[in-house]
């Protein structure tokens, strides 16, 4: 590629990398590299993130992600982790409606309590 | 001021005058979309609270009417029912491999859709739950007889990602520009899942 797309790739770069040709074309060059690869650990990362969701939306309802998801399975439900992230987010009802249905067909949380509630300045700690 | 009534249904109202003219795609067993039956509602009884409704008057106009007679009579099974139920419905819908949750009104970007063209009405068969403000369908995988209205609004491509390898000493750089083919539908409504609710809310 030639200057000028190469320093219009270079902005915001830190120091002499925005400026000077040289300096610019090494780091835009692993700028690029780092986003071909990030683009396959993007999908990772948002997976984790979703499963993170799903965890929490389901431990408020005294189930952990595990055994949502086998009860999931075992109903055939095929919604996936970004669906189930979102809908824990914003569609609590609807959530909570494939929790029970999740926990009717694979009964394993007997022993989950919750978390005790912190009271006053203990919820910084 | 049309326009402030109820927003989504006069841009229902607009795609349909617009798409008069165009025929089903698919031949679907799903309930006639809502031109026929907006004319349904308004032709024969509630001449007195609308008089005079001509099928050739301007879409904001018959927007207007159109959703006054939808607040009083919702008995037809079709689009226009769940327009009158307050659009407080959402979908799952997989569409190109991946899942969407869908709102009438709004558009998406799907995978292209060869054989789309632009303006074609498209029935999405695999609703994968279906939610309401007071129940929840959910599809063992899929909700029976439910389909998601669509309309194709744009074939286009993705913003560009340039694709670029590199090895270092030795010697190898390829520079790669990418976009993706998409498309763009615009989701008209939600129908056909009024069957086996798996939870109603008290």
């Amino acid at each position: 590629m030639n200057k000028k797309e190469v320093f219009k790739l270079a902005k915001g770069f830190r120091g002499r990398a925005k400026n000077c040709i040289r300096i610019a074309r090494e780091r835009v060059e692993k700028a690029l590299q780092y986003s071909y690869r990030d683009r396959r650990n993007k999908k990772r990362d948002m997976r984790s993130l979703w499963i993170e969701r799903i965890n929490a939306g389901t431990r408020v309802h005294g189930v952990n992600y595990g055994n949502f998801m086998h009860g999931l399975v075992k109903e055939n439900i095929q919604l996936n982790r970004k669906v189930l992230s979102e809908l824990s987010m914003h569609e609590p009802y609807s959530f909570k409606a494939l929790v029970d249905v999740s926990r009717t067909a694979f009964p394993g949380n007997k022993n989950m309590t919750p978390a005790p509630k912190k009271e006053g300045l203990a919820i910084l700690v | 001021m049309a326009m402030s009534f109820s927003c989504a249904s006069s841009s229902f109202a607009s795609i349909f005058t617009h798409n008069k003219s165009i025929t089903f795609n698919f031949p679907s067993h799903s309930p006639p979309i809502s031109t026929s039956s907006f004319l349904r509602l308004t032709a024969p009884s509630r001449l007195a609270i609308v008089p005079k409704l001509s099928q050739t008057e301007t879409p904001s106009v018959e927007s207007e009417a159109v959703a006054e007679a939808l607040e009083f009579e919702p008995a037809n099974e079709t689009l226009a029912e769940s327009e009158a139920k307050g659009e407080e419905v959402f979908a799952v819908v997989m569409v190109g491999g991946r899942q969407y949750i869908v709102f009438p009104g709004r558009f998406l970007y799907t995978q292209r859709l060869k054989d789309a063209k632009v303006d074609d009405k498209i029935i999405l068969n695999k609703v994968l739950l279906v939610g309401t403000k007071t129940s929840t369908y959910i599809g063992k995988p899929v909700v029976p007889n439910a389909a998601v209205h669509a309309v194709v609004e744009e074939q286009g491509l993705d913003p560009k990602v340039v694709v670029f390898k590199y090895k270092k000493k030795k010697n190898y750089r390829r520079n790669i520009g990418h976009r993706q083919p998409n498309t763009r539908i615009r989701i008209l409504g939600i129908t056909g899942y009024q069957d086996s609710p798996a939870s109603t809310l008290p």
